[in-house]
């Protein structure tokens, strides 16, 4: 088992110059997972013997004809909503525990098509909604950096994963943050692209107004190269923007001089205060772009909770439209966490829900006024560290304000990088976020910003982790 | 809009959603709906009954396509 874990823009460089075998490399991932997965429960369903055949036929193409592009070769992960043909895809969930799709989702189409070795279904909250639940079929991920503390969620396996160096990327799902969450607290990189760029058909629904598909990664270059393969429309997907997909890599390493970037300090400072490391975080990540010759520029929005409030009552409403059917019949048969997200559906009124669809309306022309001018604009991604997995509010929704949702809210891009380490040696992150449809540029910025410090040399060491038996 | 609801109140709703909760998670459910009545304050502006409809939809080539003249009576 190699210690030493490839991004995969340099497994993909090493695969086309035939200096590294896309077998050795899978197996050397499946041996960490052998290794670790016991104690980090980022994988559901292991799909071992497919992806070392996988592995062996891009290894034939690839020294016959070279890769057919970067993700040629590449080990990743599916979060288990991802429908997979003849692959159980449980969402987590009793319900839907025999589960096996006819189909593949159309992420996992493009990602086989690009020649990816997939490793597995990654571990999810039920449904990509509530946890860390313990009455669920499969235990909840544990967070790498800290096997005792919460990886966030809802794409938790995922985000475990790739920290660990058991896949080298793999589809997250973000509905107020679940691709950022967990690549927060897990020290990734994660984007959620703008609302409609990645397909969402056969990916089981959150709320369909708010789902986005996204890749997580340990950089953001890695997530750059996933996006080239996932962008792109798709009739299958009723909300699939028809834009034209330009190369997310194409600005990366061009540097930021002269690139404007506003911060949200209201969202952190005074909306709901963060914790002293994500606060350190933000304010050295600031530092560091100014001086890679970005413009700081001030931004005011609405507060933070009527963020909050808008994304919720859409998501409550929705998540409990799309479920209605189960909620009524086999409400005993989700966890008790979901259990509640669906009861407060019947709390919210049909004026309360198009008040808030309404009210996105006006945060996002809010959003967009205030971008005008500005290449980027950076806040907080979560309020503070990774908590331990006994401390997670029941009621989460009501705990704390999301700083992820507003984006949600907005379907503006927005991806989370590293920024440090904070109480217990743990993650902390920042939170960038484009205008709809300029990906190049952030992904620009968050390149940047990783070269230019050095949180992507350390990785989580296992060994010394907390390891539960 | 009210920051409580009366066991009543909250019966129907639940009848209403088809939702059959035991009397413990309607205790529990009672305690939150303070926040969800928060949260609908906020997103109550005052915008007037002109202002942009939530809900609108466009016709888009898909709507328009050949089998529409098909399948119309």
């Amino acid at each position: 088992m190699t210690d030493t874990i490839p991004t995969i823009a340099e497994a993909a460089r090493l695969i086309a110059a035939k200096r590294l075998s896309p077998v050795e490399l899978t197996r050397a991932c499946l041996d960490r997972v052998h290794a670790l997965d016991g104690r980090l429960h980022a994988f559901v369903h292991l799909t071992e013997g497919r992806a070392l055949a996988e592995a062996r036929l891009a290894e034939a193409a690839i020294m016959a004809g070279g890769p057919k592009g970067p993700m040629h070769g590449i080990p990743i992960g599916l979060k288990d909503i991802v429908d997979t043909k003849g692959i159980p895809t449980t969402c987590g969930s009793k319900i839907l525990e025999d589960n096996v799709p006819d189909a593949d989702a159309t992420c996992a189409e493009l990602l086989a098509a690009a020649g990816t070795v997939l490793i597995g279904k990654t571990t999810t909250h039920e449904f990509a909604d509530g946890g860390p639940s313990f009455d669920l079929p499969r235990l909840p991920a544990r967070n790498p950096w800290n096997t005792d503390h919460f990886t966030a969620g809802s794409s938790s396996g995922t985000g475990a994963g790739i920290a660990a160096g058991l896949i080298l990327g793999g589809i997250g799902t973000d509905t107020g943050g679940s691709i950022r969450g967990p690549a927060a607290l897990c020290g990734i990189a994660g984007i959620k692209p703008t609302y409609g760029l990645v397909s969402r058909a056969g990916v089981a629904p959150a709320a369909f107004s708010l789902d986005h598909i996204g890749p997580m990664a340990w950089t953001a270059e890695d997530c750059a190269l996933m996006l080239q393969v996932l962008a792109g429309h798709d009739p299958r997907d009723p909300a699939s923007a028809d834009w034209p997909v330009p190369d997310y890599t194409a600005g990366l390493g061009s540097g930021i001089k002269g690139m404007k970037i506003g911060v949200i300090h209201h969202f952190h400072e005074v909306d709901y205060k963060v914790s002293d490391g994500v606060r350190r975080g933000i304010d050295a990540a600031i530092a560091t772009l100014r001086g890679l010759g970005a413009e700081i520029r001030e931004v005011q929005l609405s507060p933070l909770q009527d963020w909050g409030a808008c994304g919720s009552l859409i998501s409550i409403t929705e998540r409990a439209a799309a479920y209605d059917e189960w909620a009524r019949t086999r409400l005993g048969d989700f966890s008790e966490r979901v259990q509640r997200r669906l009861m407060l559906g019947a709390l919210v009124s049909g004026v309360d829900y198009v008040q808030a669809v309404r009210r996105r309306r006006e945060l996002r022309a809010e959003l967009k006024a205030a971008m005008a001018g500005l290449d980027v604009v950076l806040t907080a991604s979560q309020t503070g560290e990774a908590p331990n997995l006994n401390e997670v509010p029941v009621w989460d929704t009501f705990a704390a304000p999301s700083f992820t949702m507003p984006f949600n809210v907005a379907g503006y891009p927005a991806i989370t990088v590293c920024a440090g380490f904070g109480a217990g040696g743990l993650p902390v992150a920042i939170q960038l976020v484009g205008r709809p449809f300029e990906e190049p540029g952030l992904l620009r910025v968050a390149d940047a910003f990783e070269k230019a410090t050095d949180f992507r040399n350390a990785r989580p060491n296992l060994a010394a982790a907390a390891l539960p038996a | 809009m009210p920051t409580d609801i009366a066991d009543e109140a909250l019966d129907f709703l639940l009848a209403r959603a088809g939702l059959d909760l035991t009397a413990a998670q309607k205790a529990e459910l009672k305690t939150v709906y303070p926040g969800i009545a928060a949260m609908a304050q906020r997103v109550r502006q005052p915008r007037g009954r002109m202002a942009e409809l939530a809900h609108v939809y466009n016709f888009g080539p898909a709507d328009l396509g050949a089998d529409l003249g098909e399948d119309a009576p």
